[in-house]
């Protein structure tokens, strides 16, 4: 609720900006990149002699209290170490939390009263370009980049650099994540179903007994019925990922959507080889009538869709299940085994389709760009921002107990698709005895294994092959445990079973999309929430399904099979 | 001309609201221009290509529309009876009421709400009506199951109406109660005198007596029918009662700053506006015709 009283204002604030503004002032021509450029080389780490002034935007949890005392978010360990090692000044044009930070970003497009550089997500970068807002970066990305950096956005195949290439040019900065936030698994309470006497659920049919009895078995033992089965989303959130945004949704219900081979959201090959969007197709409609089946039996959180934060009952030790991606440790659990050191959450592959397959749906590469405002003076501040965090997360210079690496100025992820897997294996090596530090020393771009491997033995004990809550000892270095949980416990079924992945045709809009992709999701989302909340019935699928269409759905697809042809 | 020498001063008082209104009301009507462009905010307003009407065009097209008109209307149409009827019984009940303190108390303690922002209330309501909150639990007593009130999109519009004359009954009351206080005591004796009980002196001496204030702020509040609560709703709501319970503002926020759709949005907001200014026109006239209420 909190953070609900700044629209009115800003929504007032966005007409006056409109009437005042006009284009006149902020046209006006370049000049003075050339200079600095052509009396130093580039060098991806230079410090500049004399102090540069970069303003950025940045988004901060106002509940957040990991900064020690003295520090703030414009004064901390990597605000210093920028100004150290780079001679940067790191301003706040707008700092700003989740959803706020979003309304910011969209009132400065709109004002055109950008940052010097700010992280944007894919439908931001596509407006920034067309508004001819933000500064061509080919020679940046060229000259600047630092060769690890370099190394992991040529290994997505071209997906990173074509995310941000438009006529040619690179107009912005790809972040290049791993391909396991994309996955989303079952996370389950593996203390309630020992209690209960219960194995993982693989079917659908299974997950509803498990739930059943998360619900009605009274799995926390204070003799009330005030459990949940399965967590769903929050006010706001997701029932599934999608293209545009396809990584990192929290607490929807992919899993669920995938076991009857349903992706909704994602662009995929019809029978006739053309494409046809998910969301539209009877796999999804069975999908939707049995996550209402499991709603209308309460297995479901029955505030989903109205709760304002879906992981407080997870943290309380209120509820038995979720779906979400590996680092889960870095979301919800790390509270949550705070208050109960039993809380032994544990990941699965799961559930299987009826042909007992794990099918989850890909993710692309990139998600986060860092774009630059046109006519900055010095567009390659931000590259060597990022080169230097990448070094130094290399070197395990920052200390994350003294605040998050979120805190870093322009941070997006730099890891190698497979981060997860890999340090998974290396580290049951190590623990195993097979493998030490030295044997990895060649896996520069891996760059948090080396302090992974450091720091595994103080915080796990033996056996090292069981995952449960009781092998750990988080006590002795949270920041540490958060990790290495994430990873060994998130990243488990990565590792150990098989599964195919499902991608979209396409993860990016075509033109079409920017007028009228807003209201067809707008509709896609209303429909299918009600429809599993039971406040309509089924068959306003069926009737979804033509509106849909009618309102653009099928010019879309069209286009949608243009770009592919391209 | 009887009032020359006071007049200036009169004038000199409006020039701040006059400013206020110019910088708040008239400036930002320049950004009208974007729901006839395709903006480009790099462009700006005045660099932007010309659109036509391709943005109505597309905005009557759209079933949104037509339902947040709908649902604005819905909404501010009961909130204007629902605030005339509640403050005007509880004044006259409070009227009633013989002990003093008793009545000063009562009227102190409900017109609290006024002063507080939906923010707070909001919290305080959603958590009031909540699946494990107050309500659920004491309909658990009798028996009921417990009920998500805010994911209903039939009970979502008489919530925010509820929730809305909770918070302003009570200052409502104020004016009524000062209306009351104006009624001459000698009518209450005479028709004493005359027989008339309490309901007749009610019927005949007191809701005369408060008519023409009743009726000046209905006809006053139809100017605001498009206003149907922005802080208040935006608090409240979530996608499953966009149904019934989005509004013009709501929706012009969303599309507009938060799906980047400035032209849509803007077109909508200017339709808010025309009809908005029509029913200003209109409740003026009334106002003139019935109470005879005049600014000027």
């Amino acid at each position: 609720m909190k953070n609900k009283s700044k629209p009115l204002a800003l929504l007032l604030a966005c007409f006056l900006v409109l009437g005042a503004c006009s284009n006149t002032t902020n046209n006006t021509p370049a000049a003075p990149e050339k200079s600095a450029e052509s009396s130093e080389p580039a060098d991806p780490f230079g410090r500049y002699e004399e102090p540069v002034q970069i303003s950025i935007s940045i988004e901060i949890d106002p509940t957040d209290n990991e900064l020690p005392p003295g520090d703030t978010p414009l004064d901390n360990q990597y605000t210093r170490q920028i100004k150290e090692a780079l001679n940067v000044d790191v301003d706040h044009q707008f700092a700003a939390s989740g959803q706020n930070l979003r309304q910011r970003i969209s009132l400065a497009i709109a004002s055109n009263d950008l940052p010097d550089a700010m992280v944007v997500n894919a439908v931001e970068l596509r407006q920034l370009v067309e508004a001819d807002q933000i500064a061509d970066l080919t020679e940046v990305y060229e000259q600047y980049a630092s060769p690890d950096i370099k190394t992991i956005i040529e290994n997505t195949n071209g997906a990173a650099l074509d995310a941000v290439t438009f006529d040619g040019k690179i107009m912005a900065l790809p972040g290049v994540q791993a391909n396991a936030d994309g996955i989303h698994l079952l996370w389950i309470r593996q203390d309630w179903l020992d209690k209960l006497n219960l194995e993982p659920p693989t079917t659908m049919a299974e997950l509803e007994d498990v739930a059943r009895a998360f619900v009605e078995d009274d799995p926390d033992g204070n003799g009330k019925r005030d459990t949940i089965g399965i967590t769903g989303p929050e006010s706001g959130g997701k029932l599934y990922a999608n293209f545009l945004e396809s990584k990192n949704n929290l607490y929807g219900f992919d899993p669920i959507f995938s076991a009857h081979d349903a992706f909704p959201g994602y662009w995929l090959e019809g029978e006739d080889g053309s494409p046809v969007y998910g969301s539209i197709l009877p796999e999804t409609r069975e999908a939707l009538a049995s996550l209402r089946d499991l709603y209308s039996k309460g297995l479901i959180d029955p505030e989903m869709g109205v709760r304002n934060k879906a992981d407080e009952p997870i943290i309380a030790g209120k509820s038995g299940m979720f779906f979400a991606p590996w680092w889960m440790a870095y979301g919800p659990l790390t509270n949550a085994v705070k208050n109960d050191p039993e809380a032994n959450w544990q990941a699965y592959a799961l559930p299987l389709n009826q042909n007992g397959e794990f099918k989850p749906h890909a993710a692309t590469p990139s998600t986060e760009f860092v774009v630059v405002r046109k006519n900055y003076e010095h567009p390659e501040v931000p590259m060597k921002l990022l080169n230097n965090l990448f070094k130094n997360e290399q070197e395990n210079t920052f200390d994350p107990s003294k605040g998050g690496p979120g805190y870093y100025p322009l941070r997006v992820v730099y890891a190698p698709s497979d981060e997860i897997e890999f340090t998974v294996k290396a580290l049951r090596d190590v623990l195993a005895g097979n493998k030490t530090a030295e044997d990895f020393a060649n896996d520069k771009a891996y760059k948090l294994l080396p302090s992974d491997i450091a720091s595994i033995k103080t915080i796990k004990n033996e056996p090292y092959d069981s995952m449960d809550i009781a092998t750990w000892n988080p006590e002795a270095n949270w920041g540490a445990w958060t990790r290495a949980y994430s990873i060994m416990v998130g990243g488990r079924p990565l590792v150990d079973t098989e599964f195919e992945e499902v991608s979209s045709l396409l993860y990016e809009q075509t033109p079409l999309m920017e007028s009228r992709w807003v209201n067809l999701r707008k509709l896609e989302d209303e429909t299918f929430l009600r429809i599993i909340m039971g406040a309509a019935p089924l068959e306003t699928f069926d009737s979804f399904v033509e509106n849909w269409k009618r309102q653009g759905g099928d010019q879309i697809t069209q286009e949608v099979k243009e770009a592919i042809a391209q | 001309m009887r009032m020359k020498g006071f007049a200036k001063h009169y004038y000199l008082m409006l020039i701040p609201g006059f400013l206020w209104l110019f910088v708040f009301s008239i400036v930002p009507m320049f950004g009208i221009i974007i729901s006839f462009q395709y903006f480009n905010p790099g462009k700006g307003i005045l660099g932007s290509d010309w659109a036509g009407l391709e943005h109505f065009k597309y905005m009557f097209l759209l079933k949104d529309t037509q339902e947040v008109f709908s649902n604005t209307l819905v909404i501010a149409s009961m909130k204007i009876v629902a605030n005339l009827i509640a403050p005007l019984l509880f004044a006259l009940m409070l009227n009633e009421l013989r002990l003093m303190i008793l009545r000063r108390w009562i009227q102190t303690i409900v017109y609290l709400p006024h002063f507080l922002s939906w923010v707070i209330l909001g919290g305080i309501v959603l958590d009031l009506f909540s699946y494990n909150g107050p309500v659920n639990q004491l309909a658990a007593l009798f028996g009921l199951q417990p009920k998500l009130f805010f994911a209903d999109a039939q009970l979502f519009p008489f919530l925010v109406v509820g929730s809305d004359v909770w918070k302003e009954f009570g200052f409502g009351t104020i004016i009524y109660l000062a209306a009351l206080t104006g009624i001459n005591p000698a009518l209450y004796e005479a028709a004493n005198i005359d027989g008339a009980g309490r309901w007749r002196s009610l019927w005949h001496i007191t809701l005369p007596g408060i008519r023409t204030t009743a009726v000046l702020l209905t006809v006053l509040s139809l100017g605001n029918v498009l206003n149907a609560g922005f802080d208040q709703i935006f608090n409240l709501y979530n996608p499953l009662v966009y149904s019934t319970g989005d509004i013009i503002d709501t929706w012009v926020y969303r599309t507009g700053l938060l799906n980047l759709q400035y032209e849509l949005a803007t077109a909508v907001g200017l339709l808010k506006s025309v009809v908005g200014f029509l029913l200003i026109s209109v409740s003026y006239y009334l106002a003139y015709r019935f109470v005879n209420y005049r600014i000027f």
